[in-house]
C-alpha cells in the first residue's frame, strides 16, 4: 500500500509536477541565497516571471494541440519595435498596443495557415517565422534600441508602469514589496485565457486535436480553423509579452525576445506538458516559469555570470523532462495495480 | 416498407483496386445486419461511403428514400449515422461527458454547459445500463467501458444507425454478452445497425441478416436464421475450410519455460510450464492477469517475487534481452505497436533481433539478409511481391507472420504469443494455426494467451485458466471445454491460494 491511497480519486501525482518543483526551488534558494528571500526581490522575480508566464501559457495551448510555436521570440522582439516606433512616432498609445496586437495575432494567423493548409510541421514553420519576425524587428529598428519623447501618452504609459500596492517594510529598496500593475494586468489576461480553456470547448478542442486530429475531425471538430485560432492566441499572446517588456524597461531593445521561446518551451514542459501533444495543463506551465525565474534570479544573486545560466537553464528542461517520465512511469504502475 | 438506408449500385476505385464493385444493399429500422469478409473484401470502405470519409465512383447512396448527394463525416453524423470503430475515437485526458458530447457540446452562451452535459451522461449511461461517474477521465477506464462509453456517444448524437466495426476484438465474454445487451435493446428502439465481425460465432447469436463480401463484390445476404456456419465460411472464403483448428498429436518433451510462484502488480504467486512440442493455453477474463504474467515472465513488465527459468536456467528479472538470448521469443498482442516497426520493410523488421548472428562484425549484409529473409517468407507463406513491402501495407495476418519470422530468425524455440489472431481474417487464422501447430511438432513450445475460446480449445493440449490475477486451474485437452473454462475464469480463486 501507498501513502495517501486512502483519498480515493485525489492523488498528489494528479497536481502538475511543476509545482512540487516550484516549492522545492523556493524552499532552496531561501535557504541558500542571501536576499533572495526579501520583499523586494521577490517583487522583481514576479515582474520576471510574468512576461514568461504569459509566453509558457500560449506555448502550452499550441503544445497541447499537438503542435509547437517557436515563433514567439521573434514575434515578441517584432511587435515591442513596432509598438515602440509607434510610440515614437507619436501614434496614440492605445492604437500602438492595437497595432501591436494586431501584428502578433497576422503572424499566429500565418503560422497556423502554415500548419493546417500547407502541413509543414509546426516545428518548421514557426522556426522560419521566428526568424522572419526576429528580421523585421532588427531592419525597423537598424539594430538599435528605440526610446520615445514623453508626450501625450506618458501619462497612460506611466499608470501602466506603476504599481497597484506598495509596502515599505524598512527604509532600503530590497525591503519594499511592491506589485506592478503589469502583474495583474498578467494575472487578468492569464485568467481569462484558462476562463475560455475551462469553461468553453477551446480546452477540450484542443485536447483532441492533438491527441489525434483525425479523430477530433470524425467528431465533428472544425480542426484547422481551432489549430488556427490556438497559433493566433499564441501570437497574440507573445505581443502582449512585448508591450510587458517596453512597459517595464521604458524602450525596446530588438533583441528582447532572443531566446525565450526556449524558455517557455522549458517552462511549459516543465509544467507536464508532452511535446507529442494531447495533454498538459496551463497551472502546470505557470508553475515552470515560476520554477526557471527563481532559478534564473538565485543564480544572479549569486553573482554567477549569465552565459551560464543556459547552462541551467538547459539542464532543467532535460531535469523536467526525466521528472515526467518518471511521474508517468509511477501512474503506470499504480493503475495497473487497480 | 422502404428501408432506413440503401446502397445502390456502389463503386469505389482506389489506384489499382476496384475496391467496391457494384455492390447494392440496403438495412432496415431495428435490425442488424451483419457484414462478413475477409481483410480487403471492402466492408470498411463501404461502411466509409456510408460515413462520409470517402465518396463512391459510382452508384447512390439512399436514405430513407432520398438521395445523399453530398456526404461529409459532419453531414452524415447530422443525419444520424454513428460509428463505433474498431480502435476507439476517444480522448484519454478528457472526462467521460466531455468525450460524449465532443463536438456537440450543450453550450449555454459560450460557455459549455458542463453540469448539463454531466447529467445527460448520467442518464444515457443509465439508459444503457452502464455506471461509471461522468467526471472520471476516459484514461482511467478499462477498454469495455471505454466503448461502452463511445456507443453512448452515438445514442447521444439520436443516431438512427450504427456502425460497428469489429466491437468485440478487445472484449471479454462477460463484456461481450454486456455489449448485446445493448445492441438488442438499441434494436428495440428502431435504430438500424451494421455488424461486422471475424467471430463467426457472433453473428449468429446478434444477427438478423448477413452479408457475405469478397473482393469488393457483395455474395449473398440471407436471413441469419436460413444461413448455415458452413455456408457462411464458405461464402467468405470462396471455398470449403474443413475446420480451421487442425492440431496434430505432438511429442511432449523437456520443459522449455518454467516459471515459478511470479508475482506482479496484477497477479500472484502463478506458477506454469511449457514443454517441447506443446501448445499450452492461458484463457481468463479480460482483466485476470493473463497478458500482465506473460509480460512479467519475459521481462517486459516489473514482477515482485518469483523465478523464470529457461531450460532450467534461472533468468535474471527485467531483462528480456537475457531471454530471447536463451530462445523465448514474445509476439505481442498489439503487433503495431509493439511487434513490427511499421515503416521499415519486412526484411529489416524481420532480421532486427538477429543482425548480431547474420552481420559479425557490424557490418550488415543486405544480400544475406535479403535471402535469409526470402527463405522464412517462403516457408511461412507471406504473401508479398518483395521482401522489401514496408510492413505498414500489410495485412494483419501477414504482418503477425512477419513477427514470427523475426523470432525464427533468432531460433527461438519457445513463443509467448498474446492473442495472436486478433483482427485476423479466417483464411489467415487458419495458416497461423498450422504454422502454430508445424512449430510444435519440431519441438518449439507454445504459450498463448487468447480470449477466442474456440481458439484456445481447438489449439492447446493443456489450457491454464485465470481469474483475478490467480491461476485458477490447469485443464488437459480432454478435460477443456467451454463450461469447464469458463467456470474457472468466473471462480474466485483467492480463497484457495
Amino acid at each position: 500500500m501507498r501513502a495517501g491511497s486512502g483519498l480515493a480519486g485525489w492523488r498528489l501525482s494528479h497536481l502538475p509536477h511543476s509545482i512540487f518543483a516550484f516549492f522545492l526551488v523556493f524552499l532552496l534558494a531561501s535557504l541558500w541565497v542571501p536576499r533572495f528571500f526579501s520583499p523586494g526581490n521577490l517583487s522583481t522575480l514576479l515582474l520576471q516571471a510574468s512576461i514568461l508566464i504569459i509566453l509558457s501559457i500560449g506555448m502550452s495551448l499550441v503544445l497541447i494541440a499537438g503542435g509547437i510555436d517557436l515563433s514567439m521570440g521573434g514575434v515578441l522582439s517584432m511587435c515591442g519595435v513596432i509598438m515602440a516606433l509607434c510610440l515614437r512616432d507619436g501614434v496614440h498609445v492605445f492604437a500602438a498596443i492595437l497595432i501591436g496586437l494586431a501584428s502578433g495575432g497576422l503572424f499566429g494567423l500565418l503560422n497556423g495557415l502554415c500548419v493546417t493548409r500547407m502541413k509543414v510541421p509546426a516545428f518548421i514553420a514557426t522556426f522560419g517565422s521566428m526568424g522572419i519576425a526576429q528580421s523585421i524587428a532588427n531592419t525597423l529598428s537598424g539594430k538599435r534600441t528605440i526610446y520615445w519623447e514623453s508626450g501625450s501618452h506618458s501619462s497612460v504609459l506611466d499608470f501602466l508602469g506603476g504599481n497597484i500596492i506598495r509596502v515599505e517594510f524598512g527604509p532600503e529598496a530590497s525591503m519594499t514589496f511592491y506589485i506592478p500593475f503589469l502583474v495583474l494586468l498578467t494575472v487578468v489576461v492569464v485568467g481569462c485565457i484558462i476562463f475560455l480553456f475551462k469553461k468553453t470547448v477551446l480546452g477540450s478542442y484542443a485536447f483532441a486535436i492533438g491527441e489525434n486530429e483525425e479523430t477530433a475531425r470524425l467528431c465533428g471538430i472544425a480542426t484547422r480553423r481551432w489549430t488556427i485560432l490556438l497559433y493566433m492566441i499564441s501570437g497574440m499572446l507573445a505581443s502582449l509579452a512585448a508591450l510587458l517588456v517596453l512597459i517595464r524597461t521604458n524602450s525596446m531593445q530588438p533583441t528582447s525576445g532572443d531566446g525565450l521561446e526556449f524558455q517557455a518551451v522549458v517552462a511549459a514542459v516543465l509544467g507536464g506538458n508532452a511535446l507529442e501533444g494531447g495533454k498538459g495543463s496551463l497551472y502546470g506551465a505557470i508553475f515552470g516559469a515560476l520554477t526557471l525565474y527563481v532559478v534564473r534570479n538565485s543564480l544572479t544573486l549569486k553573482g554567477i555570470d549569465t552565459s551560464t545560466t543556459m547552462i541551467v537553464i538547459g539542464a532543467v528542461l532535460v531535469g523536467g523532462m526525466v521528472l515526467n517520465e518518471l511521474a508517468a512511469r509511477h501512474e503506470r504502475g499504480l493503475s495497473r495495480k487497480g | 416498407m422502404t428501408p432506413l438506408l440503401r446502397f445502390q449500385r456502389i463503386t469505389k476505385i482506389f489506384p489499382g483496386v476496384k475496391a467496391l464493385d457494384d455492390v447494392s444493399l440496403d438495412l432496415r429500422a431495428g435490425e442488424v445486419h451483419v457484414i462478413v469478409g475477409e481483410n480487403g473484401a471492402g466492408k470498411s470502405t463501404l461502411m466509409k461511403i456510408l460515413s462520409g470519409v470517402y465518396a463512391p465512383d459510382g452508384g447512390e447512396l439512399i436514405l430513407k428514400g432520398e438521395i445523399i448527394r453530398r456526404n461529409s463525416p459532419r453531414i452524415s453524423e447530422q443525419m444520424g449515422i454513428a460509428m463505433i470503430y474498431q480502435e476507439l475515437t476517444l480522448i484519454p485526458e478528457l472526462s467521460v461527458a466531455d468525450n460524449i458530447f465532443l463536438g456537440h457540446e450543450i453550450r449555454k452562451g459560450f460557455l459549455v454547459n458542463r453540469a448539463a452535459m454531466e447529467e445527460r451522461t448520467e442518464s444515457l449511461l443509465a439508459s444503457i445500463g452502464v455506471q461509471v461517474p461522468p467526471r472520471t477521465l476516459l484514461k482511467n477506464l478499462s477498454i469495455a467501458n471505454q466503448q461502452m462509453i463511445e456507443i453512448t456517444k452515438a445514442l447521444s448524437k439520436n443516431a438512427r444507425i450504427i456502425v460497428f466495426d469489429e466491437p468485440t476484438s478487445s472484449l471479454t465474454s462477460a463484456e461481450i454478452a454486456e455489449l448485446f445487451r445493448i445492441i438488442a435493446a438499441l434494436r428495440e428502439k428502431g435504430v438500424g445497425m451494421f455488424y461486422i465481425s471475424h467471430r463467426l460465432e457472433e453473428i449468429f447469436e446478434i444477427g438478423d441478416r448477413v452479408t457475405i463480401m469478397r473482393d469488393g463484390k457483395r455474395i449473398n445476404t440471407s436471413a441469419i436464421a436460413e444461413t448455415g456456419m458452413d455456408q457462411v465460411v464458405e461464402g467468405i472464403a470462396g471455398r470449403r475450410i474443413e475446420n480451421v483448428y487442425n492440431r496434430s498429436s505432438t511429442e511432449k518433451g523437456d520443459i522449455l519455460l518454467d516459471v515459478r510462484d511470479l508475482s506482479g502488480a496484477a497477479f500472484k504467486n502463478v506458477s506454469l510450464r511449457v514443454r517441447s512440442g506443446e501448445i499450452v493455453g492461458l484463457a481468463g477474463l479480460v482483466g485476470s492477469g493473463r497478458s500482465e504474467v506473460a509480460r512479467a515472465a519475459f521481462g517486459i513488465d516489473p514482477c515482485t517475487g518469483g523465478e523464470v527459468f529457461a531450460r532450467g536456467e534461472k533468468m535474471p528479472r527485467n531483462n528480456p534481452q537475457a531471454l530471447s538470448r536463451k530462445g523465448i521469443a514474445f509476439l505481442p498482442e498489439d503487433r503495431k505497436r509493439e511487434g513490427l516497426a511499421l515503416s521499415l520493410p519486412i526484411r529489416e523488421n524481420a532480421v532486427i533481433s538477429a543482425l548480431h548472428r547474420l552481420n559479425p562484425g557490424g557490418i550488415i549484409r543486405r544480400r544475406k539478409e535479403r535471402s535469409v529473409v526470402r527463405d522464412y517468407v517462403d516457408k511461412l507463406e507471406i504473401s508479398t511481391p518483395t521482401v522489401e513491402k514496408l510492413a505498414n501495407f500489410l495485412s494483419g495476418g501477414t504482418q503477425q507472420k512477419v513477427v514470427l519470422a523475426k523470432w525464427l530468425i533468432t531460433k527461438a524455440h519457445t513463443f509467448i504469443f498474446d492473442e495472436p489472431t486478433r483482427g485476423i481474417d479466417i483464411g489467415s487464422k487458419s495458416s497461423i494455426y498450422s504454422l502454430m501447430d508445424e512449430l510444435t511438432r519440431q519441438g518449439a513450445g507454445i504459450l498463448m494467451i487468447s480470449s477466442e475460446l474456440p481458439e484456445v480449445l481447438g489449439m492447446s493440449d493443456r489450457v491454464y485458466v485465470m481469474a483475478q490475477g490467480r491461476l485458477a486451474g490447469e485443464l488437459s485437452r480432454e478435460e477443456a471445454d467451454h463450461y469447464a473454462v469458463i467456470q474457472l475464469a468466473f471462480s474466485r480463486p483467492e480463497a484457495t491460494a
